[in-house]
């Protein structure tokens, strides 16, 4: 549902009276953060491929967002372009700091697009917490945690192969959603 | 049981993922398959707290003005604490500004624009008493009155100093002859005569004029005017009312009235001429109302000065003196106005003569 919401607010119009309003104030900020978290995530994970570092990286992204929003000039291109074009420099200032012998990402503002898997991973990402709880809790705990099945048993209190079914129709769920609203 | 088995191999190709990431992805069922693409996504999940926690970092950021570039707003929220000083305005008044509501920015400048509306309607409405309406002006108003009834304002009498006169005649075609002046009396019984018409009058009186009675000149053996040239023939002169000389009234002179001289009203020693008895009055020709002294206008004090002036043969005001004061500068600008008067002079017998006459000058706030 979350997901389609977002696909909603992809019109043009609404996401630059979204930036206009987050221009004249920065409270409004939190409407953009929420529709375009998953995007720069998803965008950040795939270069640094580490969940930690992309974390560090995406709260980079939106603090300089936030910062520097009052210069935003709208030109056309989505609002989470302007944002992927920060996470490249961000991106690249951090593997150039570290001497790191890195993929340098020579993506610019306006190169920068939105690709088809980025908006699936970003979706992906947006309808885990559209899962029931005892499914996405078993989701949280075994990709995020890393715990094991028979951990996450203990934890919840089940079997562990309830745990698996759990874990299996987690994953059903996920792909049947990414399938209708492909559809 | 299908299920179950599919659950466990599913399980089993997870296990092997998550242990050796950067191996090549299982060999997986074609069911499974797929599952396992959305498994290996799911393994840079962003973990839930993290996205709530971020969001409330750049909550706390917006509250940061002008941060440049990105600082650690945790630990800056630790340092400082925040203060109402350091509120903003749509903080404070979240109303106002329509913090969080609708859809469409607030343009802070539109609120200045309003602002300062409001502000100069308010001026407008307070001050309206002032520019809307015109307060009452007293406008002040001096007329003058010339004023030939005299009998309201007598001199005081003089100390060191006389005056008055007095003209008489029997209207004899030729003028009076000099002798000496009769006896000075304070009545008059008898006017003096050099030609006596009745000899033998019944009551008999001697004929005196009036003046102080200590006064005493030499006298001679004829009765006359003292300074006329002519000796003879005897005269009483071309006066009229009895007297000798050609003025009116009993006395001896060019005046009027029982006394000596060119003056009035008994007495000796001359002066100016009253209006009546055969002077006219002398007739403003340039009269400009006198100013309001400012003092006066603030104190809205109104009232009128009586002048005793004294218009010459030139028609030009002289002797110029305050009957009745006014004060607050009043009596000044009187005066001052006065003095630009010119007058179409009093004649007597067709010369003109100084006369004396009294102006009302009225200041009215109206």
């Amino acid at each position: 549902m979350k997901a389609l919401e977002n696909q909603n607010l992809r019109n043009p119009k609404d996401e630059r009276l979204q930036v206009a309003a987050a221009q004249g104030d920065p409270a409004r900020f939190a409407e953009l953060y929420e529709n375009n978290f998953e995007r720069v995530y998803a965008y950040v994970a795939r270069r640094v491929q580490n969940r930690e570092e992309a974390q560090d990286v995406t709260a980079d992204v939106f603090h300089q967002a936030l910062a520097g929003l009052p210069r935003f000039e709208w030109r056309g291109l989505p609002f989470v372009a302007w944002l992927l074009g920060i996470a490249a420099n961000v991106l690249s200032d951090r593997w150039q700091r570290f001497a790191r012998q890195r993929e340098i990402v020579t993506d610019d503002l306006e190169q920068v697009s939105v690709e088809e898997d980025l908006e699936q991973r970003a979706m992906l990402y947006q309808l885990v917490e559209t899962l029931p709880d005892d499914q996405r809790r078993v989701i949280i705990r075994r990709f995020v945690s890393q715990r094991s099945l028979r951990e996450i048993a203990t934890e919840l209190g089940r079997s562990e192969g309830a745990i698996k079914q759990l874990q299996l129709r987690a994953l059903q769920n996920l792909r049947d959603r990414i399938r209708s609203n492909h559809g | 049981m299908a299920s179950i088995s599919l659950a466990d191999q599913l399980a089993d190709a997870i296990e092997r993922m998550i242990a050796e990431p950067d191996s090549a992805p299982p060999r997986a069922d074609l069911k499974i398959g797929e599952l396992l693409g959305i498994a290996a996504e799911l393994r840079l999940l962003p973990a839930p707290e993290f996205r709530a926690a971020l969001k409330t970092e750049l909550l706390v950021q917006r509250r940061a003005v002008a941060v440049p570039t990105h600082i650690d707003i945790r630990q800056q929220a630790s340092q400082r604490r925040p203060s109402r000083r350091d509120a903003r305005p749509h903080e404070i008044l979240p109303t106002l500004f329509a913090a969080g509501d609708g859809s469409y920015p607030v343009h802070r400048e539109n609120f200045v624009i309003s602002a300062t509306i409001h502000a100069a309607l308010i001026v407008a409405v307070a001050t309206a008493g002032f520019w809307m309406t015109t307060p009452p002006q007293l406008t002040p108003h001096a007329t003058s009155v010339l004023q030939t009834d005299l009998g309201a304002y007598e001199l005081p009498a003089s100390i060191d100093k006389s005056g008055g006169g007095g003209g008489g005649g029997d209207r004899d075609k030729l003028a009076e002859s000099r002798g000496s002046l009769p006896r000075f009396a304070r009545e008059q019984v008898t006017p003096p005569a050099i030609v006596v018409r009745n000899g033998e009058p019944k009551l008999p009186a001697e004929p005196t004029v009036v003046g102080q009675p200590a006064l005493t000149i030499p006298p001679t053996s004829q009765i006359g005017n003292p300074l006329s040239a002519v000796l003879q023939p005897l005269s009483d002169g071309t006066g009229s009312g009895g007297g000798i000389g050609s003025g009116s009234g009993g006395g001896i002179g060019t005046g009027q009235g029982p006394g000596v001289g060119p003056g009035h009203g008994g007495g000796i020693g001359g002066g100016a001429y009253r209006v009546g008895g055969g002077v006219s009055a002398p007739r403003p020709i340039y009269d400009p109302d006198p100013e309001y002294s400012e003092q006066a206008r603030q104190a809205k004090y109104q009232g009128a000065v009586v002048l005793w002036v004294v218009v010459g043969p030139d028609g030009r005001p002289r002797d110029i003196r305050v009957q009745r004061s006014l004060g607050m500068g009043l009596d000044e600008k009187a005066i001052e106005a006065v003095k630009q008067w010119r007058f179409e002079p009093a004649m007597k017998n067709g010369q003109p003569v100084p006369v004396q006459v009294n102006i009302e000058v009225n200041f009215r706030l109206y």
